[in-house]
């Protein structure tokens, strides 16, 4: 049994100051109780066989399997993407060549994101800013359920550069994260109640006070929020684009990018998306410098077209837009759709529970767990590099996809 | 295998060889010497009335980071515009001043250049964007990693560290963000402005520490001066596109007391603020300065017309110029306690007086500087134009009578305000091998690229010799990358990557201590993962060529 120190995979946050015991392959956290890692690291493997219609099989015959799929697909569609830099790497060299489309779980609410930025930008900061730096920070609906250390690492800190003792955080929406209510004694926060319609309505009325100034009666909620936005030395404001209504997640999301631009005239104020999940974020990063787009890109043409609305899972799954879909996700479990009409392909983890039902499944190893590897923080300013600790020789996704890439081209 | 190109004209500042015929001979990867009789030559390629010059370096182009992907994320309009299919050996991609990594490098390839360098990687994000580099084709690459607004450095300076455990700390960051040189961005400006100062002059001082522009710049410049570093410190100085700012530069080259300094985009820093508009050029005083100060190196960021996109560290400036934005949208970010970034997309016209007036204020410079030898030719892609503009900007130098043409269709005022209609000087190919290959090695300490003598990089570029610069530059005949032929006739044959160089530096290691404990207690990350390890490269094939620090003329 000894103690290691471990950069942990399962978030965009990627802490690295987490110490595991180890024993034979079995790693239990012995300085964090982060929910996430806890349940990330108990998942038993019983076997990690590759399946071809739910048969066991070897790896080098799925592989094949998985080429000559593509090679027949007159569509392919990659997504779910959970993966790495250098897995994104290696499904880009395959998607590219042969025309494929490619989109991420988090495709419905990062696009959202996605578009405020496409039509007004922004003004952004990244994790130690928003530690030492912000003396206000305002956080509209998000639970932090995806990031589970966010408040205790950088929103609630024991030390800061700037010593912020009387830091202001105010919580606008519905549901009050845990965090907060557990910690009650020892911090202290402000709540303002607000669904998804109300916080569009509040938002606008607090920029056209802030644009126009704006005499009319107002809410007491406004008045209040104004005078500390008016007090506020450097402020930052987070969302979580997938904790919005739905359909009015992206205007949502473009009034905060455009009320943080407009504090900007007078104070300093930057925010922070907190969509990260199944690392989108690296995924999306590669796919800039490699492709100049973003997730939602199709290669059919023989170069990137890029469309939010077109190219989304769920819609080319159900209108079976596709022939085939290859699902990848390193990291968890979490539920592929499936339908039967159209070939899925799962690269997953060796538990995931719906290895059978696919018609070809290639297990794969964790990064960070099975192999070296690089991700990007929530703040796609940081990389941080990850470091092997289990040996059950489980491959990568590049591994395999730079094998499946090779069967595609060798039979040419 | 020996190849030998026979008979072409050659421009090679760095051996004095201008314009003579003479054969080169190429064997694993360099040039070397003529064989000895009995040595079997695999190949001869005749390359009458063919001109030769070493691979072209660029010293300053934005070509990956976290800003340039931002710029991507902003402008999917541009990406569009700009689309190249995949083919058989080739990648798909899109995009001009931000285009897709694979075709930076194609494109720099055609252009026959072989090395380029990323001038503004901040330490938080050295790793990443030195992982998107590797996608970069062809060209050797390099990064200056920006200091000179981290709070950890300016804490340092404030609490009047000595000058000794400041080269430590620039040592260890060079080391770990496996830079090649040091970029001062707006000194204690971007911090500043964290701290809602929306200028900083250079002998104003930071609200927070208390420290003015003017001792940063020192301090750092002293620093790679003692570490003997093979790049001089590379500034972007204060007061980036205000008018008026020519006075703060030539300010900042007198702060240094004539220690070697390597001066960005001066194009941007030349501004006077005469006349009825308040903005007038300051090209003949800046270079009137220049031509004395033997120790300013220069790049001048020469502006193209057309659209582009702005992408700095600069967040104080880049934030001021935000109403300037076309499409209206812009990005600022407040970074990691390091630095910042902003991205404005921009659009250059011929018809706008200040836009006509900083193209002729950059040409201005290029001709009223006289040393070719300490001004090098950049557009600081994609901030003034992508770099594809570079035939078109080597014409105007070369060819008098295309430039005053091209000055008589830009605005009337601005016509008026500029002197570049009475500069009669010409560029030769002499002095343009110079502006665009040995200079740039010479600047930046690397020996093996730059020039075509013994030992060097087999990096040749062969042009056809045409009347017409702007066609010549564009479409060179053959171009050689370490000995292999990249690209001939517009079309690229065999794609592999350059390596990445970085400067090797020594430090004494108990500043790690103090590091540490302060990434501990504010960065939210331990020191070790911010350190770049040699192996993190080579897992994405990056081959590093590493420089000593043992610069002797300084
Ligand atoms: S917060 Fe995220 S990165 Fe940190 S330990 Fe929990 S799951 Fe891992
Ligand atoms: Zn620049």
């Amino acid at each position: 049994m000894k103690n290691i120190n471990f950069t942990c995979p399962f978030c965009s946050l990627l802490c690295d100051d987490v110490q595991l015991e180890i024993k034979k392959n079995s790693f239990k956290p012995v300085n964090s109780g982060c929910s996430l890692l806890v349940s990330s690291l108990k998942k038993k493997i019983n076997d990690q066989f590759s399946r071809v219609n739910g048969k066991k099989t070897n790896i080098s015959e799925a592989i094949t399997e998985l080429s000559l799929m593509i090679k027949e697909s007159k569509s392919t569609l990659f997504t779910g993407m959970a993966t790495d830099i250098k897995g994104t790497k290696a499904a880009l060299n395959i998607i590219d060549k042969y025309k494929c489309i490619v989109d991420h779980f988090s495709g419905d609410s990062y696009s959202k994101n996605l578009k405020s930025m496409q039509e007004t930008g922004g003004f952004f900061l990244t994790l130690s800013e928003l530690k030492n730096r912000a003396d206000t920070i305002i956080i509209f609906q998000s639970t932090g359920e995806e990031l589970p250390r966010l408040f205790e690492k950088y929103i609630f800190p024991k030390k800061t550069i700037n010593n912020l003792k009387k830091r202001k955080v105010i919580f606008i929406g519905t549901k009050v994260p845990k965090f907060f209510y557990k910690n009650k004694k020892i911090i202290n926060f402000e709540f303002i109640k607000l669904d998804s319609i109300n916080l569009l309505n509040f938002l606008s009325s607090i920029r056209n006070s802030i644009n126009f100034e704006t005499k009319e009666a107002k809410d007491k909620r406004i008045l209040y929020l104004l005078d500390i936005l008016k007090k506020t030395n450097y402020g930052s404001i987070l969302w979580n684009a997938s904790e919005f209504q739905n359909d009015i997640s992206d205007v949502i999301i473009n009034e905060i990018n455009l009320l943080i631009q407009d504090l900007n005239k007078f104070t300093r104020f930057s925010g922070l998306s907190l969509s990260a999940s199944d690392h989108v974020l690296t995924v999306n990063e590669v796919l800039l410098w490699q492709t100049g787009f973003p997730i939602r890109t199709s290669f059919a043409n023989g170069f990137p077209t890029h469309d939010t609305n077109q190219f989304s899972t769920k819609k080319l799954i159900d209108n079976k837009e596709i022939d085939l879909v290859v699902w990848i996700n390193s990291f968890n479990e979490k539920s592929i759709v499936i339908n039967k009409k159209i070939k899925n392909v799962l690269i997953g983890i060796p538990s995931h529970p719906q290895k059978n039902n696919v018609d070809i499944f290639i297990p794969v190893g964790t990064p960070g767990l099975d192999h070296n590897s690089h991700l990007l923080r929530v703040d796609k300013v940081v990389s941080m590099p990850l470091k092997k600790i289990r040996n059950i020789s489980l491959p990568s996704v590049d591994q395999i996809l730079n094998k499946v890439k090779e069967g595609v081209t060798d039979d040419n | 295998m020996i190849i030998k190109l026979e008979n072409a004209r050659i421009y090679d500042p760095i051996n004095k060889i201008n314009g003579k015929v003479k054969d080169l001979y190429i064997k694993n990867q360099y040039i070397v010497d003529k064989p000895k009789s009995g040595e079997k030559i695999s190949k001869k390629i005749n390359l009458k009335n063919k001109i030769i010059m070493a691979g072209g370096i660029d010293i300053h182009s934005h070509i990956a980071g976290g800003k340039v992907n931002l710029a991507r994320l902003l402008l999917p309009e541009e990406h569009r515009e700009h689309l190249y299919p995949s083919s058989e050996n080739l990648r798909s991609g899109s995009g001009l001043g931000t285009c897709s990594s694979f075709h930076i490098g194609y494109k720099y390839a055609k252009l026959g250049y072989c090395a380029v360098f990323e001038p503004a990687v901040l330490p938080s994000n050295a790793r990443s964007a030195i992982i998107e580099m590797s996608d970069i084709p062809f060209v050797d690459k390099g990064t200056y990693t920006v200091l000179s607004n981290d709070d950890f450095l300016l804490n340092l300076i404030q609490k009047k560290i000595s000058q000794k455990k400041i080269n430590d700390y620039v040592a260890w960051i060079l080391n770990s963000t496996k830079g090649l040189g040091i970029k001062i961005v707006n000194p204690g400006g971007i911090n500043a402005f964290k701290f809602n100062q929306r200028a900083l002059d250079l002998d104003e001082k930071n609200k927070k520490y208390g420290i003015t522009p003017r001792s940063i710049l020192k301090v750092l410049t002293k620093s790679l001066i003692d570490l003997k570093a093979p790049h001089p410190i590379h500034v972007h100085g204060c007061n980036l596109g205000v008018p008026g700012n020519v006075n703060t530069t030539i300010k900042q080259i007198k702060a240094v007391e004539g220690k070697p300094m390597h001066l960005t985009h001066i194009q941007y820093h030349s501004y006077d603020n005469k006349g009825d508009r308040k903005f007038s050029s300051g090209a003949s005083l800046l270079a009137e300065n220049i031509n004395k100060q033997k120790n300013i190196t220069c790049d001048v960021g020469q502006i193209m017309f057309g659209q582009t996109v702005t992408a700095s560290a600069d967040t104080m400036s880049q934030y001021k110029n935000h109403h300037f934005a076309r499409p209206k949208k812009w990005i600022c970010a407040d970074i990691e306690c390091d630095a910042g970034c902003g991205i404005v997309p921009f659009e250059y016209q011929d018809k706008n007086f200040v836009n006509s007036l900083q193209w002729a204020i950059g040409l201005e410079l290029f001709l009223l500087i006289k040393d070719p030898w300490r001004i090098y030719l950049t557009t600081d892609h994609p901030n003034g134009a992508a770099f594809t503009a570079y035939p078109k900007l080597i014409k105007l130098l070369m060819d008098k009578s295309f430039r005053d043409g091209e000055f008589e269709k830009i605005n009337k005022e601005a016509q008026k305000s500029s002197v570049l209609g009475n500069l009669k000087r010409e560029y030769s190919l002499y002095d343009i091998a110079i502006l665009t290959r040995a200079g740039p090695a010479k600047v930046l300490g690397l020996t093996n690229i730059g020039h075509l003598g013994i030992g060097a990089k087999a990096n040749i570029t062969v042009y056809n010799n045409k009347e017409d610069k702007e066609e010549m530059f564009e479409n060179p005949f053959m171009v050689f990358k370490d000995g292999n032929l990249i690209v001939k006739n517009g079309k690229i044959q065999k794609v592999f990557n350059g390596k990445f160089y970085t400067a090797e530096t020594d430090f004494d290691k108990k500043i790690e201590k103090e590091i540490s404990s302060y990434f501990q207690k504010y960065m939210g990350r331990g020191m070790e993962s911010f350190k770049i390890k040699n192996q993190e490269l080579w897992d994405y094939g990056i081959e590093t060529e590493n420089i000593k620090c043992d610069r002797n003329d300084y």
